[in-house]
């Protein structure tokens, strides 16, 4: 409920900025910047959690359903205020003058950010990058949720392959995968998908097309457990593969396994990217590792599924030991249309190992 | 992020529905003297575009941009990949690639010679976006929600109340003795199967053991007196009910003893939006009753419209 160790951290975050106060800003989009000091998958709008120099814990919550949950969690009484521009007045009205730090400062309502400014004097300052480099790297009990999701993804997707069959719709498929990993524990799950041929350039949302022979069906699955997400990303054909979907899942395949042998402590994010690319340019499709056919090539994961750094060959970060992440080369190739392949990373003292133990193959109904 | 069905039905919703909307947008804030709105959306701030454009962004920012007798011009930070499908189902037909949302729409403004610029709840702004905006030299001039979405209309009216039955069937149909047993996780597991395949876009079940508000689900035993709370969302419209295992009714407004939630959902910001009573005729309100029974908690409740000085079950 409480992260303890976060708690330590941000206590020595703040005092090595002078910070007196941070506060923490959830709400319905990215509750990740509450629950990673407590836990609690609030149902309000907007949740605050205030962490003051002295250690002291206090909330702030704008549903009455919130008020026991969160109280339980920190011991404590936090203060219910249906409009959260008056209760953050309300709960900062004895730190005038006080140094305010917000992590999601950004994703804050300028309404909210002022009755801030009103009280403490000044705008506060962003805390969401720095927080967000102590959340990058996982606590043993942070990586043990992270299992239990991958775990849940793997059966997710044993699921997916059991359920879709031709003459479903795409909404259908995601309704009976949703079911079952709601019903074995997850209390969310990011899910995109696609169907169809070489016309299908990414995915999107269900739609009401019915899966064809021939169709490569794909799915990005992310089940969240107490608050932690874990990914993986596989594609199934409808009916026997085509010697170009075979060719061009091989291509995907090779790309992981090279992120996934290259990835340890003291490497750039950005050569995570590359060598999964060259594995591209090697077989002549260089052309589509680039922003027209693909996003990225996998992401940091944790209490947000698409948490940074993004792995890209623009962008740079030193990996660390027990940081969490995807690799994905999905992307769109002429041979079969968009198609994805990825596994949950964590990485360990000499490399990484992945947390899904689905197996790595081209599947088909 | 919302994974249920999205489409555009254009029989309940049909094209000139949504451009009488943006007439009578145009009509309201014509007094402003400004030459464009704009209005933010994101995965979970959705409901003014969807309002206004039938764009729901199931993922990430977005701003719809609204120039007098014009098709509104999405600046999407989604990829570009996944317009075609975007073209499908909202009125969007320009939609410009804006992985920097406010440097974008500055591009857009320069180009038009647009300098007045209304913003649908400008202070509504996520900060950042809001700190952008006030760095360039455009003038900024707030437009209430009340200009955009002035109240509900029968035909939104029409949507909550056929959101309000597909979730009271299931919830009537899947919350009874029959449940006793159930994990709340697995209770879930039917409530989402359900509604999904009904063609749900988004979903929140929130389940009591009698001893705690609804929370979200914990793997607890169903038991005498468990309830669950269920928010569903259908085309963009928000409703929220509860049920009991117990079966045990409230009349809406209830009686003395009861503790009264109360959300307003016909507003722009619907399930996300603040939690008030709103007295006007024709708005739509979640009313959601705390029952005391044996020292423990009963929740019972519905989705209503407020109707001359009452309200009534949709």
């Amino acid at each position: 409920m409480l992260n303890p160790i976060r708690k330590q951290q941000y206590l020595q975050l703040m005092a090595e900025r002078g910070w007196d106060l941070l506060l923490f800003y959830g709400d319905g989009w990215r509750k990740d910047l509450f629950r990673c000091l407590i836990n609690v998958n609030f149902s309000g709008p907007q949740a605050v959690a205030l962490l003051s120099r002295s250690g002291q814990i206090r909330a702030l919550v704008t549903d009455p359903w919130d008020v026991e949950p969160v109280g339980a969690a920190i011991e404590d009484e936090p203060m219910l205020s249906l409009r959260l521009a008056e209760g953050l007045r309300a709960v900062l009205a004895a730190e005038a003058r006080a140094i305010v730090a917000v992590n999601g400062l950004e994703q804050m309502e300028a309404r909210f950010v002022r009755a801030v400014q009103e009280i403490a004097g000044a705008v506060p300052v962003s805390a969401t990058a720095d927080v967000e480099e102590i959340r990058r790297v996982k606590t043993a009990e942070e990586i043990e949720w992270i299992r239990r999701a991958a775990q849940l993804a793997d059966r997710g997707y044993e699921h997916f392959v059991k359920v879709c069959e031709p003459g479903m719709t795409e909404f259908e498929l995601v309704a009976e995968v949703e079911s079952f990993v709601k019903a074995h524990g997850a209390e969310d799950n990011f899910m995109l998908v696609a169907s169809g041929g070489t016309e299908v350039t990414g995915m999107k949302p269900p739609t009401a097309r019915r899966f064809q022979p021939g169709d490569s069906v794909t799915t990005e699955l992310t089940p969240q457990v107490n608050g932690y997400y874990a990914q993986i990303c596989r594609t199934l054909v409808i009916g026997e593969p085509s010697a170009a979907q075979l060719q061009a899942y091989s291509i995907f395949a090779a790309a992981q396994q090279a992120a996934q042998t290259y990835l340890r402590p003291g490497v750039d994010i950005s050569d995570v990217a590359r060598v999964q690319n060259d594995v591209f340019r090697a077989r002549g499709y260089g052309d589509y590792t680039g922003p027209q056919y693909t996003r990225v090539r996998g992401h940091n994961l944790g209490l947000y599924p698409d948490e940074l750094p993004h792995v890209l060959e623009n962008v740079h970060y030193i990996c660390k030991q027990d940081m969490v992440l995807i690799a994905h080369p999905n992307t769109y190739l002429p041979l079969s249309g968009y198609m994805v392949f990825g596994d949950t990373l964590l990485v360990t003292a000499e490399g990484c190992v992945p947390l899904n133990d689905t197996p790595r193959k081209l599947f088909h109904s | 992020m919302k994974r249920g069905f999205i489409g555009w039905d254009t029989q309940q919703l049909p094209r000139a529905a949504l451009e009488a909307r943006l007439e009578e947008l145009q009509r309201n804030i014509a007094g402003l003297g400004v030459q464009v709105l704009v209005a933010f959306c994101d995965v979970w701030r959705s409901n003014d575009v969807r309002y206004l454009s039938n764009y729901m962004p199931y993922w990430n920012r977005a701003l719809t941009v609204i120039p007098s007798g014009e098709t509104p011009i999405l600046l999407c930070a989604l990829s570009p990949r996944v317009y075609p499908w975007i073209r499908s189902v909202t009125l969007h037909e320009t939609i410009l690639p804006s992985p920097q949302l406010i440097a974008q729409l500055v591009r857009l403004c320069a180009e038009r010679g647009w300098t007045r610029v209304g913003v649908l709840d400008h202070e509504g702004l996520p900060y950042e976006l809001y700190r952008q905006l006030a760095a360039e030299k455009l003038e900024i001039v707030d437009v209430p929600r009340h200009l955009v979405r002035p109240k509900a209309t029968e035909a939104e009216v029409a949507m909550h109340r056929h959101a309000a039955r597909l979730a009271r069937g299931v919830l009537e149909r899947e919350v009874t003795g029959e449940a006793l047993g159930l994990t709340d996780h697995e209770l879930t597991g039917r409530l989402e199967r359900a509604l999904r395949r009904a063609g749900a876009e988004d979903l929140f079940v929130l389940v009591s053991g009698g001893y705690t508000p609804p929370l979200p689900a914990c793997g607890t035993v169903l038991g005498a007196h468990s309830s669950v709370t269920l928010a569903l969302e259908y085309c963009g419209h928000w409703v929220k009910l509860s049920r009991n295992v117990a079966g045990m009714t409230s009349p809406l407004p209830p009686g003395r003893g009861a503790t009264v939630h109360l959300e307003t959902l016909s507003r722009a910001s619907g399930w996300e939006g603040i939690a008030e009573d709103d007295h006007e005729a024709g708005a739509v309100i979640s009313l959601q009753v705390e029952i005391p029974a044996d020292g423990k908690r009963l929740y019972y409740g519905d989705t209503c419209v407020r109707e001359g000085g009452g309200l009534g079950v949709l």
